[in-house]
C-alpha cells in the first residue's frame, strides 16, 4: 500500500529545532535541520541516530531541504553534513544559500568565544557544507532524482524564505517552513497554487492568535523610540544579524526622514554593508513597493542608520543602535548594555524571543540586578518586549490551507495546545484529516496514486465508435486488458492483448440451476419461458433456438427433467461475466416461478 | 509578584503531621510512620549502581550528557528551591521555557551524583512535595508530569533516596494507579517520562522488586510498540538494562533462563523476547533483536552465554522466513555476539550463523554484516572469504559487465557467480545506485585496516572504481548487454560518482602497477575537465588527485618528478585554470583549495615550479581577490598568500585596483581594511602572520612599519577572529624582536635568540614603536573571550621574558612613575579606545608589574556565561518568568 510516513526530530508539537523526516514515494527526504539555541550541549541538536538506525545516511536520504536561514531550521546543518557525516545535496533558495552561512558563522563564533566550545563546527565546515547546496529559484522545478522533483514557493518571513512542494509521481507533499501571509515593510506575503498535495505540513506558531495589526506595533516602537531619544536617552536594540533588522531599519529610516530626527543610528558589526549586498542581490525577493522604487532609491542605502564603532558607545547624548547578537547573551550587543544599563533614561526593546539563560531571557522576566563579570549590575534602563516576528496567525494559516487545496494537514512549529485547537478548525471548515505528531511519533498516511496508463489507439476507436461524442470533461468507464511490461502500463483490447501475449482464449461461464415445478414436457417449460422472458425484458434479445434451448444476450437456458422427480424440471442457466449483471438478474427472476399458463 | 510558600497552602499536609513541620517523611500518606528501617544513614555512602552515568537522557546511549550544570546544591539554591516547586506546582505559572525543566533535571542529576538523595530530600521537603502535588493532580499538565517521574527516577536511583520515596509516591508515579490510567498517558512526552525514569531508578536490587510487584514490565513490554520513535527506543533500552541488572544480581551462572534459577524480571524479560521473536509482526521481532543487541553488548557475564544458547535457534529460524524479517536488526545482533569476549572463535554457533545470513541476505542487507566480520581479527578465514565475496560481488559484476574481452582480470574471478548481485543491480536505477554506493563506502571503511584481507585486490578495485567513473561519465563502451544497461543507469550519477572518487583516494594508499596509475590520473581528469561534473564532484575529485599526487620530495628540490607525474600535472594545469574561471564559486573555491595544498606540497620542486609559472595559474589567483565571493576571496588570500611566499607569486593584473599598485602587500593589506566580510580578512592576517615568520621579502624591508600597520588595522576589526589572529602577528614579532620565550633555559639549547640581554632597551623600544603594548593591552579589555585571552598569554610570557633578562635595571633604570600611573590610567579607560602613547621600556616593564595579569587569566578561563549557566541562575530565571505574562509565543 503506498504511504507517506511523517516523523519530526524536531518541531513535533514545540518551537525548538525544525527537522521533519518524510517519506513519500520510496524516497526519504529532510525538511529543516535546526538547532535548539536554548540549549548548551548535543541535546541543541536533532537526534539523527533515530533517521536510520542501520546504514548511512547518505544512502537513506534522498535530500535535505532548507526552508530558510533562521539558526532552528538551519542551524545544525554543518553538524550534520561535516560530523555526522550526510554527503548527499542540500537544497534551499539563492538567498538562503548566501545568508545561511553568515548566520551560522555568527553563532559558531559566538559559541566558540562565550562559551569557549571546542568540539564545535567550523569555519571550513561550514564552508564545506554550504558547497553541498544546491541553490533553486522560485517555481523552478527541480529534478533530484529520476523519479524525485521539488519546486520553491515564496513565503514571506525572511528574505530568501520558501515553502516547498515535493513531489514522486502523483504524490506530493508541501512543506510551508516559516511563512507570513501578510506583507510586511520588505517582504511580500506567502503564495502557493493549487497545487492540491496529498499532504500539507504547515507552522502553526500563531496557531490561536489572531495578530494586531502591525501598524500598531510599529507606531508603538516608534513612539518609544522616539520618545527616549528626546529625553536625552540612548535606545539599545540586539538583533540577529539578518532577518527583522532590516525590516525594523527601514521602519527608523522613514521615521526618521519623516520627522527630520538628526539623534544618530548606528548598526553593529559591519552588517550594514552585509544586508545591503544582499538585499540589493536578491531584490526580486523582496515585496513590490520596494522593487518599484529600487531604481530611483536602494531602500536599504540608509541615510540615517551608519556603522557603529566601540568608542561611540561612551559618546554623551542620545542615539539608536541596532547591534548583534539578538539575545544579549555576548558581544558587542551586551558589552553596550553593561554600559547604558545603570541609567534610567536609556532603553533596551528586544524585538525577539530570547532562550533561558541569556542575560535578554533575564531582563525580559523582570530582573533587575544581574550578576556579570563577577560585578552586581543594576538595571535601570526600561525594558520592552516587542514581536516583529513574522508569522503566520490563525488567519492566515487557514487561507493558505485553502489556497492549498491539501488533502490533509499535519501541524508542526507550534504548541500542542494550540496546534490541538486549529488542528479541530481546519477539520471542521476544510473537512480534510488533520495531524499534530509529537517529535519521535509517525504519522502514516496511505495514498491512492495514479499510475499513467497508455490507452492503443484501437481501443479508443471502438470506444468513441460507440458514443460517438464523448463529453471531454466527464470521467468515462474503458473496458480493456491491462499489459504491464518492462514499467509501463497499456491498456488493449482483449484481442489485441491476446495477440500480444501469445495465448489462447478461454471462455468463462457461470452456471445456475433453477428448480421449476412444471410437469410439462421440457420443450413446453422451454416455451413458457421465452414467453414469460419476452414479455419481461422487452429491451433484450430473447430467441428461443430451434435445439429448444432460449437466449438471452449471451446467457443460455435449457430445460431438462429432473432425474428424482418428474413433476420438477430444472432449468440451467449459463452466462458470462459480460452479462454478470444481467445473469443474476435472470436467475433471480426464474427463481420466482412462470406465470400460470393460460388455461 | 513571586511565588512564595503560601502558594503552596493547597495541597497542605494536616496541620501537626511531621510533614506539616518539614520533617522528613517516608512516602506521600500522613500516616505512614516512617520506620527505621528505611532511613539511610546520611554519608552512608551510595548503593551500588550499575551504571552512574546512565541515569537519564536516553537520547544519547553512551550516557554523557555534555554541557551539564556541575555545581552542586547551595544554600542560595535551596533558599530558592520551595518557591520554584510552588511555581512548579501552580498551574496558573507556565514554566518560561521548554528547556528550563530538562536543565533543572540535569541540575538534579549532578547534585544526587555528586551527593546523598536522601540528604537532598531530607534537607529541601519542598521537593518531596512537588512530587505528590502532582500525583494528586488529576490533570497535571503533562510537561510537569513527565518532569516529575524523571526526578523521581533520579531521587529514586540511590537505595536511601528510593526507600524514602517507596510508598505511595513511586508506586503512585509509577504504578497503575498513576499517569498510566490518566488522560495524560496519550502524551508522548509522559511515556518517556515514565520510561526515563524508571530507567534512572532502576539502579538497585529493591529498585527491581519494585518492577516486579507493581507489573511495570508489562507496560514496557507494550511500550516497545509505543508509536514514538523515542518511547519505544527508551523502552527496548530499559528492558535490556533490568535485565542486566537482575542478572548482576543473580549469583551464580545458571545454565538457562528457563530453569527457576534466574531471577523473575530475567525469565520474564526472556520470555517476553522470546515470544516476539516468534512473531510474524517485523515490529516486534526488530524490537526483540535490539534488546538482545544492547544485551549482549553491554554484559559480557556467563549468563549471556546461556542466554544465546537458548534463543539463537528461534534467531535461526527467522532465516528461514521469507523474507528474513528485521534483517538490520538482525546483522546487528550478529555482530553484537561476534564481538562478545564471551565466545570464543572456537564457539562455532554464531560463525555459522553469521555464514547462513550472509548467504540468506541480499547483497544491500548483507554488506554492513561482511563488513563488520571483517574487522573482528578472530573471525575464522573461511567465513572472511565468505564476506569478503559479498563485499567484491557487486564490483565484480561492473568489471564483468564492461569488460572489453571476457578474460579480462576481474574480482573473484573463479569464484562461485551469484545472480543475486547482478539482479539487484539490475532492478531499478535506485537499487543498483544504493548499491555500489554501500559497497563503495564499505570497502573504503575496510581499505585502512590492519585486518582487510590479504591479498588485497588493489589493481581490480582500482579498475573497479575506475570503470563506474567512466560509467558514470558516460566515457565507457561496455561491450555486453548487461554493461550497456549499466551505462544507461549511470550515466551522470552524481551519488555513484562522488563515491567512486572518495574510494579512488582511499586506495591511492596502496601501491598498484603504473598502468593502473595512469588509468586513474586519465579517469581524475576526465572527471576535472567534463563540463557535466557537478561542484561536489569536482571537489571530490580534486581531493582525490591531492592523494594520489607524490608526497613532497624528501629532501626537497633534490629529486624531479616522474615523468609520469610530470605528464599528468602539464595536462592538469589547464584544467585547474579552467576551473579556477567556473561560474560556480564553490569550483573556483575547491580549485583555490586545491592549488594551495599541491603548492605547500611541491613548492620547492623546480619542475612544478617551472610548469606553474608557465601556466596562467598563478595570475588567476591573483585576480580572484577581488571575486564576489568571500569564500573565495579568502581562499585566494591564503592560495595567492603562499604561492608569494614561494616565490611563485605573479604580478597584479589589476592596476586599477587601488592596493595593486604597491605589490601583493598592498592589495592584501588594501582587503584587510575595507573586505565587509570576515573571512578574507581572516585570511589575510593569517597570511601576513606567515610572512612575517618566514620572513618574507616585502616584510623584511620594513618590519617594524608592517607590524605597526597590521596591528592598527587588525585592532579595529570588528571580528574577533581576525584580532586573535593579530595578536599571534604580535607574538610572532615578539619572539623575533625578544627571541623564544625562555630561551635561557637549558633544556632550551639550540632555539634562537634574536637579541642578548644588552639589547634588551633596543627590542623594547621596538615593540613600543609598533605599539604592540597597545594593542595587546587594549586586547585585554576585548568584548570578545579569546582575544582577551590571547593578549593576557602575550603580556604574561613578555613579562616573564623581560624578568628573566633582568627586569628594570636591564631595561633602563627606574621608570618614570607620572608615565606609569598616566598608562594604566589610560589602560583602565581602554574601553573608551583611549591609547596608552609610547611608553619607554621602564615605564612598560613597570605597567606589566603593576597588573595583575594572573588573575585576569584566571578570570577568562572561566567562561563568560558561568553565571548565566549556574542553577542559581537557572532557579532564579524560572521564578522571575513566573511571575511575567507569558511573552507571545516567539521564535527567531
Amino acid at each position: 500500500m503506498p504511504e507517506i510516513r511523517v516523523t519530526p526530530l524536531g518541531a513535533g508539537q514545540d518551537v525548538g529545532r525544525s527537522c521533519i523526516l518524510v517519506s513519500i514515494g520510496g524516497k526519504n527526504v529532510m525538511l529543516d535541520c535546526g538547532m535548539h539555541m536554548g540549549f548548551n550541549d548535543d541535546r541543541r541538536f536533532p537526534d539523527f541516530s533515530y533517521i536510520t538506525q542501520n546504514g548511512r545516511l547518505t544512502d537513506f536520504l534522498d535530500c535535505v531541504i532548507i526552508s530558510h536561514f533562521h539558526l532552528d531550521h538551519c542551524g545544525a546543518l554543518p553538524y550534520f553534513s561535516e560530523m555526522v557525516g550526510y554527503d548527499g545535496p542540500i537544497y534551499m533558495t539563492h538567498p538562503t544559500q548566501a545568508i545561511c552561512p553568515i548566520l551560522l558563522e555568527d553563532y559558531r563564533k559566538i559559541a566558540v568565544d562565550k562559551k569557549g566550545e571546542a568540539n564545535f563546527f567550523t569555519s571550513q565546515m561550514i564552508k564545506d557544507c554550504m558547497k553541498k547546496v544546491v541553490a533553486v529559484h522560485l517555481h523552478q522545478t527541480v529534478q533530484v532524482d529520476d523519479e524525485l522533483e521539488i519546486k520553491a514557493y515564496y513565503a514571506g518571513h525572511v528574505l530568501g524564505a520558501a515553502m516547498f512542494q515535493i513531489k514522486v509521481g502523483s504524490e506530493s507533499v508541501v512543506y510551508t517552513g516559516d511563512y507570513n501571509m501578510t506583507p510586511d515593510r520588505h517582504l511580500g506575503a506567502a503564495w502557493i497554487d493549487k497545487c492540491r498535495p496529498d499532504l500539507l505540513i504547515t507552522e502553526s506558531t500563531y496557531a490561536t492568535t489572531i495578530r494586531d495589526s502591525k501598524r500598531c506595533r510599529e507606531r508603538d516602537f516608534l513612539k518609544k523610540v522616539h520618545e527616549t531619544v528626546e529625553r536625552g536617552g540612548k535606545v539599545l536594540i540586539p538583533v540577529f544579524a539578518l532577518g527583522r533588522a532590516q525590516e525594523l531599519c527601514i521602519l527608523l529610516e522613514t521615521f526618521w526622514e519623516r520627522m527630520n530626527l538628526k539623534v544618530p543610528i548606528y548598526f553593529s558589526t559591519g552588517l550594514t554593508e552585509k544586508a545591503n549586498h544582499y538585499y540589493k542581490l536578491f531584490i526580486t525577493w523582496t515585496n513590490q513597493k520596494i522593487r518599484k522604487t529600487f531604481v530611483h532609491r536602494n531602500m536599504f542605502e540608509f541615510k540615517h542608520i551608519k556603522a557603529f564603532d566601540r568608542a561611540f558607545a561612551d559618546n554623551p547624548g542620545p542615539m539608536v543602535v541596532f547591534a548583534t547578537p539578538g539575545m544579549l547573551h555576548a558581544g558587542q550587543s551586551l558589552q553596550i548594555f553593561r554600559k547604558w544599563a545603570g541609567n534610567e533614561k536609556n532603553m533596551v526593546i528586544m524585538p525577539g524571543y530570547c532562550v533561558q539563560g541569556t542575560v535578554g531571557h533575564k531582563i525580559l522576566s523582570g530582573q533587575r540586578k544581574l550578576e556579570m563579570e563577577g560585578r552586581q549590575l543594576e538595571v535601570r534602563m526600561q525594558v520592552e518586549y516587542m514581536s516583529f516576528s513574522a508569522h503566520a496567525d490563525a488567519k492566515g494559516i487557514m487561507q493558505l490551507v485553502g489556497q492549498a487545496e491539501p488533502r490533509r494537514v499535519l501541524l508542526v512549529h507550534g504548541e500542542a495546545k494550540k496546534m490541538e485547537f486549529l488542528k479541530q478548525k481546519i477539520e471542521q471548515e476544510f473537512r480534510v484529516s488533520c495531524y499534530m505528531p509529537a517529535n519521535g511519533e509517525t504519522v502514516t498516511l496511505p495514498t491512492s496514486p495514479s499510475i499513467p496508463v497508455s490507452v492503443s489507439l484501437g481501443l479508443l476507436k471502438r470506444e468513441m465508435a460507440q458514443v460517438p461524442l464523448p463529453e471531454a470533461k466527464k470521467p468515462r468507464l474503458l473496458h480493456g486488458t491491462l499489459i504491464m511490461k518492462e514499467g509501463n502500463f497499456r491498456l488493449v483490447s482483449s484481442e489485441q492483448a491476446l495477440k500480444e501475449l501469445g495465448l489462447a482464449e478461454h471462455q468463462l461461464r457461470f452456471t445456475c440451476r433453477v428448480h421449476l415445478h412444471d410437469t410439462r414436457k421440457e420443450q413446453e417449460t422451454a416455451l413458457r419461458v421465452y414467453s414469460h422472458l419476452k414479455s419481461v425484458l422487452r429491451d433484450h434479445c430473447v430467441q428461443h433456438l430451434p435445439d429448444g434451448s432460449v437466449t438471452v444476450e449471451s446467457i443460455l437456458i435449457q430445460a431438462a427433467a429432473h432425474s428424482e422427480d418428474p413433476g420438477t424440471k430444472v432449468l440451467l442457466v449459463s452466462w458470462t461475466y459480460q452479462d454478470e449483471e444481467l445473469g443474476s438478474y435472470l436467475t433471480a427472476l426464474l427463481k420466482k416461478g412462470l406465470p400460470q399458463a393460460p388455461s | 509578584m513571586k511565588p512564595t510558600h503560601n502558594s503552596f497552602c493547597h495541597y497542605k499536609f494536616p496541620s501537626g503531621s511531621p510533614w506539616s513541620r518539614g520533617s522528613p517523611r517516608p512516602s506521600v500518606s500522613a500516616s505512614s510512620p516512617l520506620r527505621a528501617s528505611q532511613v539511610v544513614k546520611p554519608g552512608a555512602g551510595p548503593p551500588e549502581r550499575v551504571d552512574p552515568a546512565a541515569g537519564r537522557g536516553f537520547r544519547r546511549t553512551d550516557g554523557t550528557r555534555a554541557g551539564a550544570p556541575s555545581l552542586a546544591m547551595d544554600p542560595e539554591c535551596a533558599l530558592l528551591l520551595p518557591g520554584l516547586c510552588a511555581v512548579l506546582a501552580d498551574p496558573g505559572q507556565p514554566v518560561a521555557d521548554d528547556t528550563c525543566l530538562e536543565k533543572l533535571l540535569d541540575w538534579f542529576q549532578t547534585v544526587t551524583e555528586t551527593g546523598s538523595s536522601l540528604r537532598l530530600l531530607q534537607d529541601n521537603p519542598c521537593l518531596v512535595e512537588l512530587l505528590s502535588h502532582v500525583l494528586g493532580t488529576q490533570d497535571a499538565p503533562a510537561g510537569l508530569l513527565s518532569f516529575a517521574l524523571r526526578l523521581a527516577g533520579i531521587f529514586g536511583a540511590q537505595e536511601s533516596g528510593f526507600q524514602y520515596l517507596q510508598g505511595e509516591l513511586l508506586s503512585g508515579l509509577f504504578g497503575d494507579a498513576g499517569p498510566l490510567g490518566q488522560a495524560a498517558w496519550t502524551v508522548p512526552s509522559v511515556r518517556s517520562g515514565w520510561v526515563q525514569g524508571l530507567r534512572s531508578l532502576a539502579q538497585h536490587p529493591s529498585a527491581l522488586h519494585f518492577l516486579a510487584d507493581h507489573g511495570v514490565l508489562d507496560t514496557v513490554f507494550s511500550l516497545q510498540r509505543d508509536p514514538s520513535l523515542f518511547v519505544a527506543s527508551a523502552a527496548s533500552q530499559l528492558l535490556a538494562h533490568v535485565l542486566a541488572l537482575s542478572m548482576q544480581g543473580a549469583a551464580g551462572s545458571p545454565p538457562a533462563p528457563q530453569d527457576g534459577a534466574w531471577p523473575t524480571c530475567a525469565r520474564r524479560i526472556v520470555g517476553h523476547v522470546e515470544e516476539s521473536l516468534c512473531s510474524t509482526a517485523a515490529p516486534q521481532v526488530t524490537q526483540a533483536l535490539n534488546v538482545l543487541t544492547s544485551t549482549l553488548g553491554r554484559c559480557h557475564g556467563h549468563w549471556t552465554k546461556a542466554l544465546w544458547a537458548q534463543l539463537s535457534p528461534l534467531v535461526a529460524r527467522l532465516l528461514e522466513r521469507e523474507p528474513v524479517p528485521a534483517a538490520h536488526s538482525l546483522v546487528d545482533l550478529l555482530l553484537s555476539v561476534a564481538r562478545s569476549p564471551v565466545f570464543s572463535s572456537a564457539d562455532s554457533g554464531p560463525w555459522d550463523m553469521a555464514a547462513r545470513t550472509l548467504s540468506r541476505l541480499g547483497p544491500l542487507q548483507a554488506g554492513p554484516l561482511a563488513l563488520g566480520l571483517l574487522k573482528l581479527q578472530h573471525c575464522p578465514q573461511t567465513l572472511r572469504t565468505q564476506a569478503f565475496g559479498v563485499l567484491l560481488q557487486p564490483l565484480a559484476c561492473v568489471l564483468k559487465a564492461s569488460a572489453q574481452a571476457p578474460e579480462a582480470a576481474g574480482l573473484l574471478d573463479g569464484a562461485p557467480g551469484s545472480s543475486v548481485p547482478v539482479d539487484s543491480l539490475l532492478s531499478s536505477k535506485s537499487a543498483c545506485v544504493g548499491l555500489l554506493c554501500q559497497t563503495l563506502a564499505l570497502l573504503e571503511e575496510l581499505q585502512p585496516l590492519p585486518q582487510r584481507p590479504s591479498p588485497w585486490p588493489q589493481e581490480a578495485l582500482l579498475g573497479a572504481a575506475v570503470t563506474m567513473l567512466r560509467l558514470c561519465g558516460g566515457g565507457a563502451a561496455p561491450a555486453s548487454s548487461l554493461g550497456g544497461r549499466l551505462c544507461r543507469t549511470l550515466a551522470g550519477c552524481v551519488r555513484v560518482q562522488r563515491a567512486a572518487l572518495d574510494f579512488l583516494g582511499t586506495l591511492s594508499q596502496g601501491a598498484g602497477p603504473q598502468e593502473s596509475v595512469t588509468q586513474v590520473f586519465a579517469a581524475l581528469l576526465e572527471c576535472l575537465e567534463s563540463p557535466d561534473s557537478s561542484p561536489t564532484v569536482l571537489k571530490k575529485a580534486f581531493q582525490a588527485t591531492l592523494r594520489w599526487l607524490p608526497g613532497p620530495p624528501q629532501p626537497p628540490s633534490c629529486c624531479a618528478l616522474s615523468p609520469h607525474t610530470l605528464l599528468f600535472l602539464q595536462e592538469l594545469l589547464p584544467v585547474l585554470q579552467k576551473r579556477l574561471c567556473s561560474p560556480c564559486w564553490e569550483v573556483r573555491d575547491s580549485a583555490l583549495e586545491f592549488l594551495t595544498q599541491l603548492s605547500r606540497c611541491w613548492a620547492e620542486q623546480a619542475d612544478f615550479r617551472r610548469a606553474l609559472l608557465a601556466s596562467e595559474v598563478p595570475r588567476l589567483a591573483r585576480q580572484l581577490l577581488q571575486d564576489p565571493e568571500s569564500y573565495v576571496r579568502a581562499s585566494a588570500v591564503t592560495a595567492v598568500g603562499q604561492l608569494s611566499g614561494w616565490g611563485l607569486q605573479p604580478a597584479s593584473t589589476s592596476p586599477q585596483h587601488p592596493g595593486a599598485q604597491q605589490g601583493l602587500l598592498g592589495e592584501l593589506l588594501h582587503i584587510l581594511t575595507t573586505d565587509s566580510e570576515g573571512f578574507p580578512r581572516r585570511a589575510v592576517t593569517q597570511v601576513l602572520t606567515e610572512w612575517l615568520r618566514a620572513g618574507h621579502a616585502d616584510v623584511a624591508q620594513d618590519t617594524e612599519q608592517f607590524v605597526a600597520t597590521v596591528l592598527q588595522v587588525v585592532s579595529r576589526d570588528l571580528d574577533w577572529e581576525v584580532r586573535a589572529q593579530g595578536l599571534e602577528l604580535a607574538r610572532v614579532f615578539l619572539v623575533q624582536t625578544l627571541g623564544q620565550p625562555g630561551a635561557g633555559c637549558p633544556y632550551a639549547v639550540g632555539l634562537p635568540v634574536a637579541s642578548s640581554p644588552s639589547a634588551l632597551p633596543a627590542a623594547l623600544h621596538a615593540l613600543g614603536r609598533v605599539r604592540l603594548l597597545d594593542f595587546a593591552l587594549c586586547a585585554l579589555l576585548d568584548c570578545d573571550r579569546p582575544v582577551a585571552q590571547k593578549a593576557c598569554d602575550l603580556l604574561l610570557s613578555l613579562r616573564a621574558e623581560l624578568a628573566r633578562r633582568g627586569g628594570l635595571q636591564e631595561a633602563g633604570g627606574s621608570p618614570d612613575p607620572a608615565a606609569v600611573e598616566a598608562a594604566l590610567r589610560g589602560w583602565r579607560t581602554g574601553e573608551q579606545g583611549q591609547p596608552l602613547g609610547e611608553l619607554a621600556p621602564a615605564a612598560m616593564l613597570a605597567v606589566l608589574d603593576a597588573m595583575d595579569l594572573e588573575g585576569f587569566r584566571g578570570r577568562l578561563a572561566e567562561s563568560s556565561d558561568r553565571v548565566e549557566r549556574s542553577p542559581q541562575s537557572l532557579l532564579q530565571d524560572m521564578l522571575a518568568a513566573a511571575g511575567v505574562r507569558e511573552n507571545q509565543a516567539d521564535c527567531y
